[in-house]
């Protein structure tokens, strides 16, 4: 099936800025797509691009098959739901549900059929004769997105518009959001800077850094198997360290030297070579503390317990370990009896499988 | 204890201080307007509608009047368009010398009004339009454009900067982006911009003063020039005429807009 979205080579600049550097990507019909990368990494230059507000240095941009590079935003066939929703302040929610439709001629005896439908859809029943300002945040997001998603476009796009919200009703938008885009089908790209956010929403997630698309795959291949260091950091927790091959094995089977020790470890992407400097990732929930029975993993280090941030659910050790250069490892504890009895300054010894300690060719 | 009740007392004190120093010039021209003798006076003696009725029998003031509010609508009408519009594309676009253009927009807030009308003068009369009535509505307009540019400003900025992104991406051409969006939600700003436009040009005296003469005098001229001939109570009526006026402008805005806009800072 052709896909929907399929960007080749795209760049933008911005006088000296390079905003977006050789961006391809594509999407398939009914998929949801995150972009995900710090601020200005040029993520939300790409969704303009797509949305027809921004003209592309150069590359080429196809919704279905069609060029629509010179092809001006009212003309396309896309859903926009707006970082801070842009909902028109002098419209009634029904009103502004029914917009679109005007705009794009629908019959005038279907409108109100559909803003009663769409509506329902986003649990607004009863509601549609507000204005915006007497809607909680919810609520206006509910009507953003029924605005976006009225006249059936090809395409929805997502602009960050859950960063303004609290924790628990962005979380709670979220499976909204992802339940609307099921229950219609409907092709989504999402822009967010929330790595959970996209890890939680997405069928394919791009990462994105300094206007340059990192890796693109699914949530688990992307936690699992990161690209490069950037990725590896972005997501989760996890301590890089600075490191050296010393040997290389099968099968992505590498020995690096970290300060004084030599790790067992996994090579990613690249072939590495004995001799080169490299990028060493571990995530923090892949580290054990071997003072409380977890023999026979294939690295062991001893540290000091720098700092102890009880989370709730979990808690978070900052150990010091002298014989990586004295390097600074992150890691999860959730056993709850050793939540009591490791403290701040004590000795403890750290463990892990050499499959969990990610290595990466250096980025020149 | 003390303390709370002494600060009350400086406080309470405070505020009806400042409302009688503000009111009390409104409340003495209010009564001296309803004299019955022939001198202004506070207060005044005996009560009638006597100084209202020579007002209106007087053909001057009542010609100046007309001419005063055909002044004023001309100003608010060249105000509405011009500031609108000015104000949206030096607030919401990319332009070049956008800063320029701002301070050249603001410019005849900071030249002194004497200036302003005797170099409009000097203009209008190169110009063989002076003596007439419609440049003086077009001189006070330029002197208070930026009164209406703010008012429309503040209301550019209030709104969000993907609103017409928004409308275009429901599809909206750009007219109709800008008639169904854009304006509307400026409208607060116009609204008021067009209501200061009509008051201070109904209000305004020195350059009325360059750009009139005895055939065109407005209505603050004409009480100027009464003033310095006899001093009546007419006088007193004119000005409960404007006090009227501005009341009704107020009103107008709160129905309009709400005054909240102007109660509370965004």
């Amino acid at each position: 099936m052709n896909p929907v979205v399929e960007l080749t080579r795209v760049s933008k600049t911005f006088g000296d800025i390079r905003a977006v550097s050789e961006a391809s990507l594509s999407v398939a019909r009914g998929d949801f797509l995150t972009v995900v990368g710090p601020s200005g990494c040029g993520k939300t230059t790409l969704l303009r691009m797509i949305a027809g507000f921004e003209t592309p240095s150069s590359g080429e941009i196809r919704i279905n098959g069609d060029r629509v590079d010179v092809v001006p935003p009212y003309r396309r066939s896309i859903g926009m739901v707006f970082q801070k929703l842009a909902l028109f302040p002098h419209m009634t929610a029904a009103q502004n549900i029914a917009y679109p439709l005007k705009m794009r001629r629908f019959a005038p005896r279907v409108i109100p059929g559909l803003v009663k439908q769409y509506l329902e859809l986003v649990q607004l029943g009863g509601l549609g004769d507000r204005r915006p300002h007497e809607l909680s945040g919810g609520q206006q997001q509910r009507v953003a997105i029924a605005r976006a998603l009225v006249f059936s476009p090809d395409l929805l796009l997502l602009d960050e518009p859950l960063s303004a919200l609290d924790r628990k009703l962005r979380e709670e938008m979220q499976l909204e959001f992802r339940r609307i885009q099921r229950e219609l089908a409907v092709t989504t790209i999402n822009v967010t800077h929330d790595q959970r956010e996209a890890l939680v929403m997405s069928d394919q997630i791009v990462v994105m850094d300094q206007g340059v698309i990192q890796q693109a795959a699914t949530p688990q291949a992307l936690y699992r198997q990161p690209a490069n260091r950037f990725v590896a950091h972005f997501l989760g927790v996890t301590t890089l360290l600075d490191g050296r091959v010393v040997r290389v094995g099968d099968d992505g089977d590498v020995a690096v030297q970290v300060g004084d020790t030599v790790l067992q470890a996994r090579g990613v992407g690249q072939a590495l070579v004995t001799g080169a400097p490299v990028d060493c990732a571990i995530r923090a929930e892949r580290i054990g503390m071997a003072a409380h029975g977890q023999p026979g993993l294939d690295n062991t280090v001893d540290g000091v317990v720098l700092q102890r941030i009880f989370e709730g659910d979990r808690v978070v050790y900052v150990v010091r370990v002298p014989a990586l250069g004295d390097a600074v490892l992150s890691l999860f504890d959730r056993d709850a009896d050793v939540h009591e009895t490791t403290t701040e300054g004590q000795s403890v010894r750290l463990a892990w499988q050499a499959r969990d300690l990610m290595v990466f060719a250096k980025q020149t | 204890m003390t303390d709370q009740l002494s600060k009350r007392v400086v406080l309470w004190g405070l505020v009806w201080f400042s409302i009688v120093t503000l009111s009390l010039p409104t409340v003495i021209i209010i009564g001296a307007s309803f004299t019955s003798g022939d001198i202004i006076r506070f207060p005044p003696e005996g009560f009638s509608l006597r100084w209202y009725w020579e007002l209106w029998q007087l053909s001057d003031f009542t010609n100046a009047l007309l001419r005063t509010l055909y002044v004023a609508v001309i100003c608010t009408l060249i105000s509405l368009p011009v500031g609108t519009l000015a104000a949206l594309a030096t607030v919401r676009y990319r332009l070049r010398f956008r800063r320029s253009i701002q301070v050249y927009l603001l410019l005849p807030f900071t030249i002194p009004l004497v200036v302003s009308g005797l170099s409009m003068m000097i203009l209008f009369g190169e110009m063989r339009i002076l003596g007439q009535l419609w440049p003086v509505g077009l001189g006070i307009c330029i002197i208070n454009l930026p009164f209406m540019i703010w008012s429309v400003s503040a209301s550019v900025n209030a709104i969000d900067p993907d609103l017409e992104n928004a409308a275009m991406n429901c599809g909206a051409p750009p007219v109709q982006t800008f008639l169904t969006v854009t304006l509307p939600a400026v409208m607060p700003g116009v609204i008021t911009g067009g209501l200061l436009s009509f008051i201070l040009a109904f209000n305004e005296f020195l350059v009325s003063l360059f750009l009139t003469d005895s055939r065109t005098v407005t209505l603050p001229v004409q009480i100027y020039n009464s003033i310095r001939s006899i001093i009546t109570p007419d006088l007193a009526a004119v000005s409960v005429l404007y006090i009227l006026i501005a009341l009704i402008a107020v009103w107008l805005l709160d129905r309009l807009v709400g005054l909240e806009i102007f109660l509370r800072s965004k």
